[in-house]
């Protein structure tokens, strides 16, 4: 196969190897997929997202951060870089990395462990992030040395079409967000439009690797009835869709953000609940559940 | 009705609490020369005497307490002369038992009654005043149920005086009959000093009267979800002054589901009705118990898993794969292993005749750890050394703790003998043995004991940078001047909880070593000991018996309570934790005491969340687990409740292996609830 530059930098982000760049492996997620599953966390994401829950994933490959200590003068947890942000008070500095590289043979051996237990109630694993797909080679080398068991992708479909189809082809079940139908808006919020997005939404409706929509209800930006509408309409009818998932924006420690070296800037008023309407995706026989 | 009890309004009808009058009244016993068990049962009939009859609006199933203490029948110089000679569990009460409801439920008292009377005939001394006080005692209950008809009667309810008299005599005829005959009969337990009353297997030995009442459209489903309901909330209406170590610690577990004598599963409509009975109550009684295998269905773990998200830490499941063969080995009748419940807490028992003391003592791992280490570390060439040093200090420390329970003594208790099988005929007292007399040794900070031993290896035999001596004085010290060293300890060995051999099979080993050291040994009863792995409340103060320890823990620090990861540890996720302790030999150490786990409350927010905690309690069991019980927690809420009490009336924990309202709680077990590894989702 051959690749456009592009697809090749994607696929090459973590080097020649199929080295991935982990942030986490959790056990047992819960709103990631069927069964019990174990997910992991790559790091590195194309996308800016301005409510983004995981800063730390947002940059790729290893770094040092500091670490969150607390502050022996006012009891606060702060971050240990010098000094208390709320006291003054000397706080030694301290860093720990943040991602570690890991092979598909390295990631298969840590997951096997509880392999029985996965498969025995029709679980898996799900690579998350940041986003999976920049790691594409990583993913679908770990996904054939996991085989058999489930696996699932969480990806914000922000990659090349060509990419897009290789790991929807090597995975049983891809979660894909679908933040705005609106390109403009998108850009806005997540720093890029959502061109390559709706096209690999086509991938996936006009294909057979079953896939469900999940889109984070953000509050003003778009949990309004036109866009989920329209979300309803590019996917009802799909023959491998298998349902919609809303994920209601809820607050985070802006705590992370400052770990990351970030400043959280959400753009939109973060004390509004966003409105939630499963009824529209239902009315297009789309079976929607609210997370 | 549950608004009542929650704002004890009962508790206004008590009578005054009378201590002088109390104490004389032992006085009186002691000075009439009547032998302890006829004490016993002029006791009942004392307290029964006492009782007013109250009638509360609209209850169908009644009674309720007005006195509010039991005095003793033995004098402060009886009971210490005693002390002397013989050992003294708790209170020294028969207690923690499974009564045989089922058979007096279905007869009602007065089989019983003639029973003792006929053998009356041709008894011997002792056997006379014990059948004699079997008579007096039924008389008593016979004597308060006939008062409550009477005010029943009076109060316009002449609905309720025929259950109570009749019933109580002859068995019911109707499951609400059943109900109140259940009720009538745990009153009077409680008023014999009988405590931690276990109420056994409600959907099994119930369900018969529910059924015919279903079958003959005397009752419909509603109806019946009705009466379950007020049957439980009858359990929050006196817990208060019934003993224990903590507010909720009274031993009123129920456990639902399972198989039965015959291996036929349970499971029936008594069963949801109980758990949605329980859910839709929200209150800490009864606790409610699961009996589960591998056969039990993914559906069933999710009912359950509904009454944790409700925050009740419960219920606590039990997994007949594990605890029947191992009941089995401990030389139990198969029938009667099938048969089991739990005792106050998690310690499997069998109903109607078991007489099993399952929290006579508990072994301190860590304590097992330290003594080793101080004797034979420095002289122990390798690791392997100094295990067997190991782990002949806990079989040193379980043959003492088996010794130390000779000459069991415990106050007579006739009426409670009624509800235990053969004791009429055999003209013998409850208190004295029945059927099943083992004795359960409580095991305790495992996990702690483990890391400390993964710790040693580690630091000391694996990398040679740290001297026995330098340890030794470290944990003398309780780690001043060894900030370092204590890092290293917590940091840098494998820990408990999260699925890694090198600690976790030292776990494996020292309980296995328990158990075998326990096989062999007969106690003075001809019953056997059951090593176990539950904490009760010694992870308090055993933790406060114990210096610093080689896992970097400080003295003072508490332990887990049961089988837990140690405080503060961080583990990879629920599915290791799950896994760090099936691992362990547990069918070999089948006393009872629950893996503990704590999920963050967030995660039962969705359906789908709840459905992942069922996943993950059936994997537990099909992985081998004996007993699980989880709390749904949030440390943050917890800390507030400790801050404004005002605000969390109603906040309930698992404590050890019951459930309380967390503001109820003195605050060491706050604290140590507080400090438990919290698991928090993906």
């Amino acid at each position: 196969m051959v690749l456009t530059a592009e697809e090749a930098r994607q696929v090459a982000t973590t080097g020649k190897d199929t080295l991935g760049c982990v942030l986490e492996i959790e056990e047992f997620g819960v709103h990631d997929g069927p069964g019990i599953r174990t997910v992991v966390f790559l790091k590195g994401c194309p996308l800016h997202c301005s409510w983004c829950h995981n800063p730390e994933a947002i940059s790729f490959g290893t770094e040092m951060l500091p670490d969150q200590v607390r502050c022996a003068g006012c009891g606060e947890r702060c971050l240990a870089t010098g000094s208390c942000p709320s006291c003054g008070q000397p706080v030694p500095p301290h860093e720990s990395a943040v991602g570690e590289l890991i092979s598909a043979e390295g990631l298969a051996a840590r997951v096997e462990r509880h392999a029985s237990t996965l498969t025995a109630s029709g679980g898996g694993v799900t690579f998350s992030g940041g986003e999976p797909m920049a790691q594409a080679r990583f993913v679908i080398a770990a996904a054939s040395e996991l085989s058999p068991l489930h696996i699932a992708v969480e990806t914000s479909g922000h990659v090349s079409p060509a990419v897009f189809r290789r790991v929807a082809g090597a995975v049983d079940l891809v979660m894909m967000d679908v933040k705005h139908t609106n390109p403009e808006v998108h850009r806005t919020y997540t720093g890029r439009t959502n061109r390559l997005i709706l096209g690999n939404l086509k991938q996936l409706c006009e294909g057979s690797t079953p896939f469900i929509v999940r889109i984070p209800l953000i509050p003003g930006v778009n949990d309004g009835r036109d866009n989920l509408e329209r979300t309803a309409k590019l996917v009802a009818g799909a023959p491998a869709l298998r349902g919609v998932e809303l994920l209601p924006y809820n607050t985070m420690a802006p705590a992370k953000y400052a770990r990351a070296g970030r400043v959280f800037t959400p753009g939109f008023d973060t004390t509004q609940s966003p409105r939630i309407e499963p009824s529209i995706f239902e009315r297009y026989q789309i079976p929607c559940e609210v997370l | 009705m549950r608004d009542d009890v929650l704002n004890k309004h009962s508790h206004r009808l008590r009578q005054p609490a009378d201590p002088e009058g109390d104490a004389s009244y032992t006085a009186s016993l002691a000075s009439a020369g009547l032998p302890p068990v006829l004490r016993a049962s002029a006791r009942l009939t004392n307290v029964l005497g006492r009782e007013r009859p109250v009638i509360l609006q609209e209850e169908r199933i009644t009674m309720t307490r007005t006195v509010t203490t039991i005095p003793e029948i033995l004098t402060p110089a009886e009971r210490s002369q005693l002390g002397a000679t013989h050992r003294i569990h708790e209170l020294g009460k028969v207690c923690n038992v499974t009564p045989g409801y089922e058979r007096i439920i279905a007869s009602g008292l007065e089989p019983s009654r003639s029973a003792a009377v006929d053998g009356l005939r041709s008894a011997s001394r002792a056997e006379r005043d014990f059948l004699t006080a079997v008579v007096e005692s039924i008389d008593a209950v016979y004597g308060l149920v006939d008062r409550y008809a009477d005010e029943a009667e009076r109060c316009g309810r002449p609905d309720l005086s025929g259950a109570l008299s009749r019933a109580t005599r002859t068995g019911a005829t109707s499951f609400l009959e059943a109900l109140q005959v259940f009720r009538v009969l745990h009153f009077a337990l409680w008023a014999s000093f009988n405590y931690h009353n276990t109420v056994g297997r409600f959907d099994l030995y119930f369900w018969p009267y529910l059924e015919a009442d279903l079958r003959a459209g005397r009752l419909d489903e509603a109806g019946a979800l009705e009466l379950v309901e007020e049957f439980f909330l009858s359990f929050n209406r006196d817990s208060d002054l019934y003993p224990g170590v903590q507010q909720g610690d009274n031993g009123q577990s129920l456990v639902l589901g399972g198989i039965d004598r015959d291996g036929e599963p349970v499971w029936n409509l008594l069963t949801d009705l109980s758990l949605q009975a329980s859910l839709e109550l929200g209150l800490i009684d009864p606790k409610i118990n699961l009996r589960v295998s591998t056969a039990t269905p993914l559906s069933q773990f999710v009912t359950g898993t509904r009454l944790t998200a409700r925050g009740l830490g419960f219920p606590q499941y039990l997994n007949d794969d594990v605890v029947i063969p191992g009941l089995v080995d401990l030389g139990y009748d198969e029938q009667d292993a099938r048969d089991y419940a739990v005792a106050a807490c998690w310690e499997f028992i069998i109903p109607d005749s078991g007489l099993d003391v399952p929290n006579i003592a508990a072994l301190s791992f860590p304590n097992a750890v330290d003594a080793a280490l101080r004797e034979h570390l420095a002289t122990s060439s390798t690791f392997e050394v100094f295990m067997t040093r190991v782990r002949e200090e806990v079989t040193r420390q379980a043959n003492e703790l088996a010794a130390e329970t000779q000459g069991l003594m415990m106050e007579p208790s006739p009426f409670l003998s009624v509800l235990m099988t053969g004791c009429i005929e055999r003209r013998r007292d409850a208190s004295e043995g029945l059927r099943y007399n083992n004795y359960g040794i409580h095991g305790v900070g495992l996990s702690t004991a483990a890391d400390s031993l993964a710790a040693i290896r580690h630091q000391v035999f694996e990398s040679p940078d740290l001297h026995v001596d330098e340890l030794i004085s470290a944990l003398d010290s309780n780690f001043e001047g060894h900030d370092d060293l204590r890092q290293h300890l917590r940091d840098d060995p494998p820990k408990m909880g999260n699925d890694d051999d090198r600690v976790d099979l030292l776990a494996a080993d020292l309980l296995g070593t328990f158990a075998e050291a326990l096989a062999e040994l007969r106690n003075d009863r001809g019953g056997r000991f059951r090593a176990g792995t539950g904490s009760a409340m010694y992870y308090v103060s055993a933790a406060q018996e114990l210096g610093a320890t080689p896992d970097g823990r400080k003295a003072g620090e508490y332990l887990s309570a049961n089988l837990a990861p140690s405080l503060g540890v961080k583990v990879r996720g629920p599915l290791s934790l799950l896994r760090s302790f099936t691992k362990l030999p547990l069918r070999t150490a089948i006393n009872g005491g629950p893996v503990t786990i704590e999920v963050h409350d967030t995660v039962f927010r969705s359906a789908n969340g709840v459905e992942k905690v069922a996943m993950l309690v059936q994997s537990f069991v099909r992985d081998g687990g004996h007993q699980l019980q989880i709390n749904a927690i949030n440390h943050d809420v917890l800390v507030d409740a400790q801050e404004h009490p005002e605000l969390h009336r109603n906040l309930i924990v698992r404590v050890w292996g019951w459930s309380a309202y967390f503001v109820e709680l003195d605050k060491a077990y706050q604290d140590q609830i507080i400090q438990r590894v919290e698991l928090v989702p993906a």
